[in-house]
């Protein structure tokens, strides 16, 4: 026969057990905001570098900076007469 | 003295009356106005924030980046909050690039505050500093700062398309914005609690626009050096794929810095490069044989009706319309466009577009100047014909060297090739958009022709000529019209290309606004610039020209008929932001204009390839044939106007 001071106790149990529950689910999905947190930052880090790198990529590609070196390098554009197009054989 | 008895009587009714007093007012707070302060409790505790949704992106025909969108931050310094207030006063000077002393001064304050806006490279380091706060902001990027500036426009300050294509496309890029709810506490603050978010954002759709980067980058080059070596006001560029209708390239440039996409949205008159459609005219109507000459006049000929005598740089002593054409012969052009009769002058003119806006996508498009023939006056008919008392933009002139490249059929000009949703499937694809046929097929192939002449010795446009592959050109040098008069002294050089000459692949139209050093001639000033921007587009890797249909050999690429048998367009689709929605139908019906003002209505029947003829004015009431009814493409639907009531 279980007494009443017994009730109390396997109320309180309950109660605090309630209370872990709780808490332990608020702290992994606060771990859980941190971490998606991190890794948001991350991604964004990630893509403003690659972002700089296309960037510089272009800029170190476009003409404005390439035909003055190639023509330090003795190097120019190409006439028309120096292009040469190898014809395609059309499907058959 | 009253009793005792009586003493607690009144202070038992004192107390019930405090009870009560409680009780009601417990319940006015609780029943009456539980549900405000339920929701002020709400407000103080939560905070309502929006969840900004990336813009679109957009990109070239080859999907490299033009604007995108990057998270970026601003830095809040809580200087209590420092652990080590020295080492990371150096470290915030170095990352925020800001100068110790100015950053000393400001952590002097509660609170510092520095906009930037950073990227998230500038504030990786900061992330771990206690102390240091992080706003994230969407921002607005644009890889190459100067590429095609003015049409892709900008954003403004509240994150909104403020011109260009970023305004006219806004409703696609902006995307749906989120909302979340966060808990704060007392002082306001923000606990670090994940947010209770409602509606997750939505990314805006990304544009592929028809640019291509490095042709755009040549034109941009080219315009730029020659403006500086000739030391002329200013220019454009277009570059038009004239079997869809794509542009390529687009670039203008102003002496007074302005970002203006001019090529769009200002008129010139066009001089020499309009005679091909005079002689468009004579040829549709059958009024020139190939062998008929008319006499140079030694190069100077007085018109009746015109004030001053029609003359000839060098002038030949007798010419066919391919001479007049090949030496740009004013009094040939001149007599010969006699033969035609007003009407057919107008008509022709209106069929390559003169005087109507293209429609493509861009706002505040110039529609330039076409004058009906009853407003002509005597020597309107020569003027016409020799590019006189009519305007157009670039955009326009490519848009109609492109009909004549096109087999006489105009297509409608586009920016946007395709919009994907954010999962990258494809929402809308560009399909060719024909406006109305310009002229026959066979029409075309003689104005490609005597276009071919130009370029060759002899011609105006020699000095455009590349060795290996044709070129079909004309050249333009008119008299600049400033503030509404002729600026005595001032030319537009102008200059039309299609290349090569068979099956082009590409219309060029390059305008000089006034050039000072050297000749102010076409032949010596654009025409050049255009060969060497096509040699350089020859000679690029990515540029969009098809190799295998250059290389002389039959076409291995079969081009998609832009007709079918019957000759009528085989769909029309809509592009985003379609002004007129029966253009989506293919039906060959005559579409239900009735209601309509008569520009959307005349605009609407050009675009499913019927000619207009308008009786009236204000809103249509019917046409003939009427909605609905079948009609053969080309042939002339009449709208019946009455005022609006």
């Amino acid at each position: 026969m279980i007494k009443g001071r017994h009730w109390l106790a396997i109320w309180l149990v309950a109660l605090l057990a309630a209370l872990w529950a709780v808490i332990a689910r608020q702290t992994a999905s606060l771990n859980a905001a941190r971490a998606l947190t991190d890794l948001r930052a991350q991604r964004a880090g990630l893509e403003g570098r690659r972002d700089e790198l296309e960037r510089r990529m272009r800029t170190a590609g476009s003409r404005a900076v390439l035909l003055p070196r190639a023509e330090r390098l003795g190097l120019r554009l190409p006439a028309d007469t120096e292009i040469i197009l190898i014809p395609v054989s059309p499907p058959r | 003295m009253a009793k005792p008895a009586v003493r607690l009587g009144v202070v038992q009714i004192g107390l019930l009356a405090a009870l009560a007093a409680l009780v009601l007012r417990a319940a006015q707070v609780q029943l009456v106005e539980g549900r405000r302060h339920a929701a002020e409790a709400a407000a103080q505790r939560t905070e309502r924030v929006v969840l900004e949704a990336r813009r679109g992106m957009l990109s070239d025909r080859h999907g490299t980046a033009l604007a995108l969108t990057q998270e970026t931050y601003h830095v809040g310094i809580a200087p209590n909050e420092l652990r080590d207030p020295r080492g990371d006063a150096a470290l915030l000077a170095r990352r925020l690039r800001i100068a110790p002393r100015e950053l000393d001064r400001a952590l002097r304050r509660r609170y510092a505050w520095f906009a930037g806006p950073y990227t998230s490279l500038d504030v990786q380091p900061l992330r771990a500093v206690r102390g240091v706060h992080l706003e994230a902001v969407l921002r607005r990027f644009y890889p190459s700062a100067e590429f095609a500036r003015a049409v892709i426009g900008r954003v403004g300050d509240d994150g909104l398309g403020a011109s260009g294509l970023e305004r006219l496309l806004d409703s696609l890029l902006s995307g749906t914005p989120g909302a979340a709810v966060v808990l704060k506490d007392r002082a306001g603050r923000e606990y670090e609690s994940p947010a209770r978010v409602i509606a997750e954002p939505t990314p805006g759709d990304d544009v592929v626009l028809t640019l291509d980067a490095e042709l755009q980058e040549i034109a941009q080059r080219a315009l730029d050096d020659a403006l500086d070596r000739m030391d002329a006001e200013g220019g454009d560029v277009v570059m038009l794929d004239p079997v869809t209708g794509e542009v390529l390239a687009v670039a203008s440039r102003h002496r007074d810095g302005t970002a203006r996409p001019s090529a769009f949205t200002e008129t010139f008159e066009p001089g020499s490069l309009a005679k091909i459609f005079a002689a468009a005219a004579l040829l549709e109507h059958n009024r020139v044989r190939a062998t008929e000459r008319v006499s140079g006049e030694g190069g100077s000929y007085r018109m009746a009706g015109r004030p001053t005598p029609l003359t000839d740089e060098h002038p030949l002593p007798s010419l066919t319309l391919a001479d007049a054409i090949r030496v740009s012969s004013n009094i040939a052009l001149a007599k010969f466009a006699a033969r035609l009769e007003p009407d057919e002058q107008y008509e022709t003119l209106r069929a390559f577009g003169v005087g109507a806006p293209t429609g493509i996508e861009f706002p505040a498009e110039a529609q330039g100047k076409l004058r009906l023939p009853r407003e002509w006056t005597g020597p309107s008919s020569t003027s016409l014909a020799i590019g006189y008392e009519l305007s157009v933009t670039p955009l326009q002139l490519a848009a109609a060297y492109g009909a004549i490249a096109n087999d006489g059929v105009l297509l409608q000009p586009t920016l946007i090739r395709e919009v994907r949703d954010p999962s990258g499937a494809v929402r809308y694809r560009h399909r060719p958009e024909p406006v109305r046929r310009a002229v026959s097929p066979q029409v075309a192939a003689r104005l490609r022709d005597l276009l071919r002449g130009v370029v060759e010795a002899g011609g105006t446009g020699e000095r455009a000529a590349l060795a290996n592959f044709q070129l079909a050109a004309k050249t333009g040098t008119a008299r600049r019209v400033v503030e509404g008069r002729y600026a005595p002294g001032q030319y537009t050089a102008s200059f039309a290309a299609l290349f090569p000459a068979d099956e082009p692949q590409i219309v060029v139209v390059m305008k000089i606004d006034n050039p000072q050093k050297g000749s102010y001639f076409a032949a010596q000033t654009a025409a050049p610039v255009t060969r060497s921007m096509l040699e350089q587009a020859l000679a690029a890797r990515t540029v969009a020209l098809d190799r295998a249909r250059l290389s002389n050999v039959a076409p291995t690429a079969e081009r998609a008929p832009l007709e079918e048998p019957d000759g009528l367009v085989p769909y029309v689709v809509s592009v985003p932001y379609a002004p007129d929605s029966t253009s989506a139908q293919p039906a060959r019906a005559v579409p239900d204009v009735t209601g309509r003002r008569l520009r959307e209505a005349a605009r609407t029947l050009h675009r499913r390839g019927f000619r207009v003829v308008v009786k009236g004015w204000g809103v249509v009431h019917h046409s003939w044939p009427a909605a609905g009814a079948s009609a053969a493409a080309g042939s002339t639907v009449t709208l019946f106007a009455e005022p609006r009531p």
